[in-house]
Parts: structure tokens; sequence; C-alpha cells
């Protein structure tokens, strides 16, 4: 008897074993690795992560890219600094903030579908212009004057013993499940990355659905940026800088294939979790953060070989 | 006269005739723009594009694309700085970063043709590779640059001119003319028209893509490392966070220039042009006193703009 | 109870030089399974495509359940009761198979995906068809076999009056394909019309209720099946079938080449793959050798393999010679080249100009040292451009605006350029005019008068006998036959072991 086990669950279950695996060999080599403030700090940078890493997770299940959701973190940033800074009240600052990352999602939205640019220069290009009205409107500065006490509740502040980021972070997580597995949503995203023709003829309206999708990611890209400036307290123009690609990583890592039809939200919550533990370990064995850079680099192109090794060999199966 | 020469030549007459119109405009908007010094200007800050877009130009056009660009100029230019600080004279440690360059193409041409990694990933994974080690060696050097203690003749590949003209400028130019000849005239630059045009036909008709792939991305990474190496020496210290956005700035060049993103069809000489036009747009808005960072939604814009017209002009003739 | 679904009148479809449906008519009735035979390029897809909503007809009438049909897309097609079973499978699969089964039709609220009747009612059909297929199982573990019966049960559930089935049983074993048979029976008694498409001409015995020849772009006959004689293994009782499609083969046009028996050039023995059982032949200098087979057949598989593309057990030797061909640099290297089934896709660079997609195959004619001299690329283009009469404005025009015909003696002239001894052809003529065809094969036997060995890959049975000296019969992925070609050459035999008789070598 054959035992069929969905690819999915095969590669999650071998995710989780390197993230097991490289989590104990930090904990033998560094003294503080498993001590509660060190997991609740990996945490907190995993959750900025996650939080746009959901999103772009479906996204790329239905095989498209978005590179400019490190430029939308920094532009819904800075934007609901400055809005508290003039007086909005906070809670408001944040809404607007993210609604922005709305904003730039509908743009790729508009670029990729309408205007049919593929999604890698689609995306770049907005990364580029996100990045740039980021700067001219901070005229790159940091906005730090004039913020209200409360500007750092979302980033800083814990229900009971829980960090609010990780708060939001399984909320998003458990939405994005939710979508995932028992939406229309979900299930066409699949389609469309697994066999577009077929979603086509069977009638769904694919175009929509991408669109959709990007509108989704760019507004969750806001949140992100939101959490992030509420947890420096200030609205920084010059963060984010490689957070898209941190995202994708995660996303690859988790099981979602490039080429699209497959991915799932909590096998990225895993990929994060690996590129947040090995950042952190690293950190903790006092080296350099620009080897992490290299390193990352590298976990790309290795996560992109591993995941198509795996799916080879199930299909021999 | 023949349709696709027709149209390729519509395409790069109508780049020309946009170069000149923005110089008329740019001309009659503000008396700083046809000054010699405002030219040099624009020539040194287009000369670094041309260079490293003159290989891309070729990459583009067999399909791949290289996103590393910048972080390797960074790399290579914090490298030689810090060899001709340490190790060797200026003249053998400018060799030895374009060589450098020359193997992080290497790599980049092996992870895509042997392991088949497509060229974005690939080269997103180079470029932060890149990053972090030019971060690296700057601060294996002590500090955040390398400021000080370089050698005495470490500024003249940057600075130095021939008469009227820098001498970095000349050596662009020289490299121009040769890529454009290796395009027109010589086998590697037909492959590369042939595998970007239609892969399977290629292999079909017996190319060696995988070959051909990697000395195109060897090209990139030769030249990238040149212009590393050029730049430190203009800025007089190896600075790790230079060529942010650099890639950006050369593929709009090259898709201006009329490189199909899917490739197939495209020109060095429509590069130069297109890295004149970004170069002079961006001169004029700074002569007008227009804040620099307008500058990178434009060329945003300029990018989304240059493929619908691309589109525009294939469909109304095809 | 025949009562007419789908009636065409004078159907007709133009291509620019081409004539690919020519005043066809014929009826088909409700509840029957109608089955379209003809050979490739005999008008069976351009037919299909009309009826499905792909393209649109030149002229004639459709009347569909006594209304006119005239459907402007796929969709339309679709919503009229009209579904196709195409080869390439249209199911999600990463997807289950319930969830494949109510793609695009799921009943929902505010997005979320609910239960609804129709999931129930697919599953049920799905059970009666085929109960081993559960509806947790995600498709992509399903055999062809299975994805095809979900697409049927989806085809079932949408309420289509017709599934259009092209070639279905092309990759089934033969207890699969005994299912689909009794599930095609069983869709008569569910109010559907199947239009079966095939070329395995027991099959239509097995299953058919009424055929429909087709040659040449016209109908040549429709008849109910029980009028036929029934076919079995020997050639006579399918006489009157092959005979339909064959139509008056003319034997005029071959003479024979010189061929050097004593020198063989190339050698296959007991090659095999996944799709090729136990190939084994032989090619003579001067020679030019035919195979000959419907769809399916495994001609392509044994290009593919001969040149590079695929791998396979067993040897083969050029020249006395084993040798591992790994790709098709190494076999042009080796003195083979191809002219490729898809000469757009395949065989041509659309964009650049005829100058520079001939020496591509071998730049050393044109270039030395790597660099290329402009005026040798079009000494030489205008050189194979007079030989081989291509009809361009000069050597400079853009392939991709040449007709059918030019484009293809372009990709000739590239496989000329590098003076191989060994050249394949996989479809040479398809979808070329007369006079074209005319011409590339003259070319074909001017090349083997000068040495070289030649093997035609052809589903065009006229062709193959004005052309080549042996033929090879192929079947299913196996050869069935080789015949050696003259004036007393038995055409309904062919046609018969290519359409699955009785061959003489191997077993069946």
């Amino acid at each position: 008897m054959q035992i069929k086990i969905k690819t999915l669950t095969l590669q999650k279950l071998v995710i989780l074993g390197i993230l097991i695996c490289i989590a104990i060999v930090f904990s033998f080599s560094t003294r503080n690795f498993f001590s509660q403030k060190n997991l609740l700090n990996v945490g907190k940078q995993v959750s900025f992560v996650v939080v746009t890493g959901a999103a772009v997770t479906l996204l790329m299940v239905s095989r498209h890219l978005d590179l400019s959701v490190g430029s939308t973190v920094a532009l819904s940033g800075v934007i609901s600094a400055m809005l508290a800074q003039g007086g909005v009240p906070t809670g408001y600052a944040f809404l607007l903030g993210t609604f922005i990352g709305l904003l730039v999602g509908a743009i790729n939205a508009v670029l990729v579908v309408k205007l049919k640019i593929t999604p890698l220069i689609a995306t770049l290009g907005t990364m580029y212009m996100g990045r740039g009205i980021t700067f001219i409107i901070t005229d790159a500065k940091t906005i730090r004057e004039g913020l209200p006490d409360n500007f750092t509740m979302l980033g800083r502040e814990t229900l009971g013993p829980v960090p609010i980021p990780l708060i939001i972070m399984i909320i998003v997580i458990i939405i994005f499940i939710i979508l995932e597995r028992k939406t229309l949503l979900g299930k066409y995203s699949i389609a469309i990355g697994g066999n577009r023709t077929a979603a086509v003829l069977s009638g769904i309206n694919a175009d929509s659905v991408v669109m959709l999708l990007y509108m989704i990611v760019g507004l969750f890209a806001g949140l992100s940026g939101v959490m992030q400036a509420s947890r420096l307290g200030v609205g920084e123009p010059n963060v984010g800088f490689g957070f898209e690609f941190d995202v994708i990583i995660a996303v690859i890592l988790g099981g979602t294939s490039l080429a699209g039809g497959e991915g799932s939200v909590l096998g990225t919550l895993i990929g994060a979790f690996i590129v947040a533990v090995i950042g952190n370990g690293l950190n903790l064995l006092n080296v350099l953060s620009f080897y992490q850079s290299v390193v990352k680099g590298i976990v790309l192109v290795f996560a992109v070989l591993l995941d198509r090794k795996l799916k080879e060999w199930i299909k021999r199966r | 006269m023949t349709i696709r020469r027709f149209r390729i030549d519509v395409q790069k007459l109508v780049i020309v005739g946009v170069l000149i119109i923005i110089m008329v405009v740019l001309s009659i908007l503000t008396p700083k723009f046809l000054t010699y010094l405002n030219f040099n200007n624009v020539v040194m800050q287009v000369s670094l594009v041309m260079l490293a877009g003159s290989a891309v130009s070729l990459l583009m056009i067999s399909g791949n694309i290289d996103l590393s660009i910048g972080s390797v100029l960074a790399f290579t230019g914090v490298m030689h700085a810090y060899m001709s600080k340490h190790w060797f004279p200026t003249g053998l440690s400018i060799f030895f970063t374009i060589l450098l360059g020359g193997v992080f193409g290497l790599v980049n041409g092996l992870v895509v043709s042997k392991l088949k990694i497509t060229s974005v990933i690939a080269t997103l994974g180079a470029m932060y590779i890149a990053r972090g080690l030019a971060f690296i060696i700057a601060r294996a050097d002590g500090g955040a640059n390398i400021t000080s203690g370089l050698p005495g003749n470490f500024e003249v590949l940057g600075r130095a001119t021939v008469g009227p003209i820098p001498l970095h400028v000349l050596i662009v130019i020289a490299i121009v003319i040769v890529f454009i000849f290796i395009q027109t005239k010589t086998n590697l630059g037909r492959y590369a028209y042939v595998i970007g045009g239609n892969r399977v036909s290629a292999i079909l008709s017996g190319v060696r893509v995988d070959a051909v792939l990697i000395t195109l991305f060897v090209f990139v990474g030769l030249l990238t490392g040149f212009c590393g190496t050029i730049l430190v020496s203009r800025i007089g210290s190896g600075v790790p966070r230079i060529g942010l956005g650099f890639e950006f700035d050369v593929i709009v060049a090259v898709v201006l220039g009329g490189t199909s993103i899917y490739g197939g069809e495209g020109s060095v000489f429509g590069m130069v042009i297109g890295a004149l036009i970004v170069g002079f747009v961006a001169n004029g808005l700074n002569l007008l006193d227009v804040q620099a960072f307008y500058q990178v939604v434009f060329k945003g814009l300029i990018l989304v703009v240059a493929i619908l017209i691309d589109r525009l002009i294939k469909e109304k003739l095809g | 109870m025949d009562e007419k679904l789908i009636e065409i009148r004078n159907l007709s479809k133009y291509f620019p030089g081409v004539v690919a449906l020519k005043d066809v008519s014929f009826d088909i009735f409700k509840n029957t399974v109608h089955c379209i035979v003809g050979e490739n390029g005999a008008g069976k897809s351009t037919l299909i495509k009309i009826l499905t909503g792909a393209l649109k007809r030149s002229e004639g009438k459709i009347k569909y359940n006594g209304k006119e049909y005239e459907p402007h897309s796929t969709r339309d097609a679709m919503n009229a009761g009209m579904s196709v079973l195409f080869q390439e499978l249209n199911v999600v699969d990463q997807l289950t198979v319930g969830q494949n089964l109510t793609l695009g039709v799921e009943k929902s609220r505010f997005g979320f995906i609910r239960k609804s009747d129709k999931a129930a009612q697919s599953s049920e059909v799905l059970k009666s068809m085929d109960p081993s297929i559960s509806l947790n199982e995600q498709v992509l573990y399903l055999s062809v076999a299975q994805k095809q019966v979900i697409e049927i049960t989806k085809a079932i559930t949408s309420d289509a009056n017709v599934i259009v089935m092209d070639e279905p049983t092309a990759a089934l074993s033969e207890e699969e394909t005994e299912r689909l048979f009794e599930i095609i029976k069983g869709l008569k008694e569910k109010n559907v019309t199947v239009i079966y498409i095939t070329h395995r001409l027991s099959e239509i015995f097995q299953i058919g209720d009424y055929v429909t020849v087709f040659r040449d772009g016209q109908m040549i006959g429709t008849r109910s099946v029980s009028e036929l004689s029934y076919c079995r293994d020997e050639v006579e009782s399918c006489a009157e079938l092959i005979k339909m499609m064959l139509g008056k083969v003319v034997v005029e046009h071959y003479v024979a080449s010189t061929v050097d028996y004593n020198n063989e050039v190339l050698e296959l023995t007991d090659v095999s793959n996944n799709k090729l059982h136990d190939i084994s032949f032989a090619l003579y200098r001067g020679e030019i050798l035919g195979f000959y087979g419907l769809v399916g057949s495994g001609k392509t598989e044994i290009v593919r393999v001969v040149y590079g593309l695929d791998e396979s057990e067993g040897s083969i030797e050029i020249q006395g010679k084993m040798v591992q061909v790994k790709d098709p640099r190494t076999a042009i290297v080796k003195g083979i080249s191809m002219v490729p089934e898809e000469r757009r896709t395949e065989g041509l660079f659309t964009k650049l100009s005829i100058r520079e997609n001939i020496p591509i195959m071998n730049m050393k004619t044109v270039s030395r040292y790597g660099i290329a001299s402009k005026k040798k690329e079009r000494q030489i283009a205008r050189k194979y451009i007079d030989e081989v009469h291509i009809i361009a404005r000069d050597e400079d025009q853009e392939v991709a605006l040449l007709s059918g015909g030019n484009q293809q003696k372009v990709v000739v002239s590239k496989c000329l350029n590098a003076e191989s001894a060994i050249l394949l052809l996989d479809e040479p003529t398809r979808g070329i005019d007369v006079g074209a065809k005319e011409e590339i094969h003259n070319i074909i036997r001017q090349l083997s008068s000068e040495g070289a060995s030649i093997i035609v890959f052809s589903s065009e049975l006229p062709e193959i006998i004005n052309l080549c000296d042996r033929i090879i019969l192929l079947y299913d992925g196996k050869i069935k036959s080789e015949i050696k070609n003259g004036e007393d050459i038995d055409t309904e035999r062919i046609m018969h072991i290519v359409t699955g008789g009785k061959g003489d070598i191997g077993a069946d």
C-alpha cells in the first residue's frame, strides 16, 4: 500500500525538523538562546515578516511576485508617524498608514493585471517609486519630534505576558489559514497558480483574483509597516531594506513553490522562524550582521534547490 | 529595407528623437544646461551605467537579468580599496578586482545554468551576499568605510583626465564600442539573440546555451568590477553603501533602449541612448531644483512607461 | 430515438493559403457516440475547434438543438452545453478531487466555501464511474485515466449535452480503456452525446454508433457503424473504412534512390524507454527511410532519442561505432541534424532574418575565430534562397513574415548548412501548400542522391510513399512492419497495420 502524503505536509515536517535542529545547535553553542527574553525577541522579529508573509504566500501560490513590500513598509510607517505628529489620534494614524499599503497594492494590481507588465518589473518599479516618495516626504530624516506617547503601543506594549506584535501575528495567521483553506480566494489562488488554463476554463475570473491578492499584500505590508514604526517609536524612512527578501525566503522555505500552485501559511511561519532563528543565533554568537546577509543569500538558493529536489522525490514515489 | 529592420530603426529613431527633444526642452528651461561643466557632469554620472549596461544589454537580450550588480559594485569597490591599501599596488589591485567581479558573474552563471534556478532568484541571492561581503570587508579594515591609508595614486582612475575628457569616460566609450561589436558581429552576440528569442529552437539548433549564458554573466561581473574600481577611485574611499539602486538604473537604460524583458531583441546602442535620456532627465530635474528623491519616483515611472510604449509600438507594427 | 442534435451544413474554414475544411455537412444524433476519423491534417481538429468556440467558421451553418449555433468563445460553447476533453488534462493537480469537481461552481457565502448539492451530485456520478477515486485525494497522485474520469464527471454535472473526446485512449492501458468505454456507454443513458475522435479503428466498432471520415478537409462519408463490415485483425474486414480514409493514393512520384547497402550509417538496437518498445532498425548511405504511423505511434519519440533529447536503453551506432547522444549539440557534432515538427516554436528564430537564421547550426561557415562576416552570411543566405527557392523580399526579411512553406525551407536550409551525413525530418510538410511540398520533396531526393542518409517521420501516407525507399510502420511505440517501396505497395494493408491491425514484426 502506498502511503500518499500530501506533498505539502511532508515539506512542512521537513522544515520543522530543520528548525528544531538549528535551534538545538544554537542552544548548545550559546548561553541565552532558550531564555524567555530571547525567544520573545525572536518572536517579535518574526511577526513583522509573517504579517506580510502570510499575504505574500497566497500571492506566490498564484504564481505572482511582489518585490515592493519593503518600501511599502517604510512608506506606511513614516506616514503614520507624520500623521500622529500632526495631531491625528494614534489609532487613526495607524489605520491610515495601513491603508496606504492597500493603495500601493492597488497600484501593483493595475500595473500587473490591467497593463500586463510582468510582476518583476512592475513591483520593482513601485518599490523604487515607494522608496522615493518615502524619502521625499520625510526629507530623508527620521520623524521623531512630537510623537504621542502611545505611538509605541502597537510595537512595544504587551497584553499580559504576550507582546502585541505576536498577538497580531497570530491573528493574521489564523485569518490566512482560514482564507487558504475555507474560502474561494484560497482555492482560486491555488487553481490559478497550478493550472491557469483549467482555472479560466472553469469560469474563474483570474484577473480579479490576482488584483485582490496584490491589494491584500499591500494592506498587510502596510500593517507590518505601522507595527515596525510603532516598535521603533519613530518614522524611519530607512527601514525595510531587504524586507521583501526576508519575506520571499520565508515563503519559499515554507514550501511555496516559485512555480505556484502550492504553499502554506504555516510553512511560511516556520520558514520565517528559521531565518529569524539563524539571525538571532548568529547575533548571540556575536557574528556581524553583515555575515547574516551573506547567509541569507545562500539560504535562499538552498531553499529553492531543496524545494525542487523534494518535489521531484515525491513525484517519483 | 525589411520590416524588422524598419521597426528597430524606428525604435532607435524614436529614442534618439526623445533624447533630442529633452535636451532642447531643458536648454530652454534653464541656462545652466548647455554648459560644458554640466555636460561633463551628466556624462560622468551616466558613464558607469553605460559601462555595466554594455554587458547587461547582452544578458537581457538572452532573456536573463542580473539584480546583483549594485551590490557587486559596492563589494568590488570596497575590495579594491582594501587590496590597494593592504596588499597590492593600485594597478594590480584594479586587475584583481575586475577578476573578482568576474568570479561573481561566474557563480551567477553557474547557478542559473547548471542548477537551473531562474536568474531573478539567483541574482537576488547574489545581491544580498555581495552587499553583506561589502560591509564585512569594510569593517575588517576597521571603520565603516575605508578612507585612510589609501595609496597616493588611488584616485587616478576616477579623476584623471586626458585633455578635457575624463579618463574613465574614454575607457567606457572604448568598452561600449567593443560590446557593440560583440553584439553585432560575433557569434556570441548572435547566440544571445537566439537564446533570448527562442530558447527551444536554440537548443535544437545545437547552441551551447549553458556556455553562452555563463560567458554573458561573467562579462557582466567583469564590467561591474571595473565600475566598482572607478567609482571608489572617484570618491576616494571604499564605501560599502554605494550602488544602491544601480541595477535599477541599468535596467531602465537597457529597457528604454529597446531591449525586451523577455529577450530576443535590443541593442547596446539603444542602451546608450536610454542611459543618456535618464541621465539628462535627472540632470534637468537637478538643475531645476527638483529634489533628488523625486528622481527615484520618476525613474520608476519611466520604466513603466518605457515598457508600455514598447508594447504599443509592437502592436502597431505587428 | 434518432433525433438530430447537431446539424452541420456546408461548413468551410479557410486560412491564408490553406483550406482546412471544405463544404462539410453531416448530422450528429442525440445520445449517440459519434466517431470522427481521419489522418492528421484531415480537418478533425479544425471541426472540433469550431464546434467548441475556439475558432470561427468561414462559411456554412451549424444548428444545435434546432437553433442556430455560433459560439463566440469557448465560454459560450460551454454555456450551451458543449464540453471538451483535451489531451492536455485540465485539472489542477494541487487540489483534491472534490475541489476540482466544484472548481468554478462552488456554493459560497461571503467568499466562504459551503457544501453544495452540486458536490453531492458530482460525487455520486464519480462513484458510478470509478469507485476507486476518493474525494479527498490530491489529483496529483491520480493516473491519467482517473484524471479523465474527473473531467468527464465535471462535464456531466455542468449539464453538458455534448462531450468531445480527443484521442482519449492515447495514454490509457487496455484495462483503463475498457473502463472508459463502459463509462461512455453509460453516458448515453444520461442524455449525453459523445463525439469521439480517434484513429484506432477497432475502437469505433467497440463503442461507436456512427462514424464520419474526414480526408483533406472534406467529409468523405458518414455511416452508421452497424452498416460497416466489422473490423478485426484482417485487413479485408476494415476495408471499407480504410478505403474511405485513404482515398486514392497515387504512387507516381516515387523514384528509387541509389542506396549503398554496404554502408550502414545508423543503427538502433532494442531502443526502449517509457514510450518506445525495442526499436531496432538500420539506415544506409544514400537511403530515404520513412517512419509512418498515426498520432501517438512513437514517431516523435524515436526522433527525440536519436537527436539526444530523451534517454533510452538500447544502443545507437553511427558508422558502426557506439555513441552516446546526450543532447542536440552532440548529435550535430556526430553528423545528425533535424528539421523539427513545429517550425515556428522549435525550428526558427522568428524575430530574426533569414540571413541570421540559416547559419546557426554551423556558425563556422560564416565566421572565423568567433567573428561573423556579414558578407559570408549574405552569400550563404542567397545561395540557399536560390537552391531551395525561398520566396522572400531578400535575405534580411524577418522569418516570421514568410509563409509556412518558405519558413520550412529556411529550417531545411539550416540543416543543409550543417552539412550533416544524416538528416531527420519530423513532419516536414505539415500545413504547407502543395507547391512548396513538392519542392521540399525534391530537395530531399536531391540530398539523398548526393550521398546523405535521410529519415522522414510523417503521418501523411502519400508523402511517405512518394519519397521513401523503405517504410517502417509504427503503432503504439512498436515497430510493426518494414516494407520496401515499389509499384505493388499495398496501401490498404499499411493503413490496417498503423490503425492497430496485426503486423508481421514482433508480438502484438
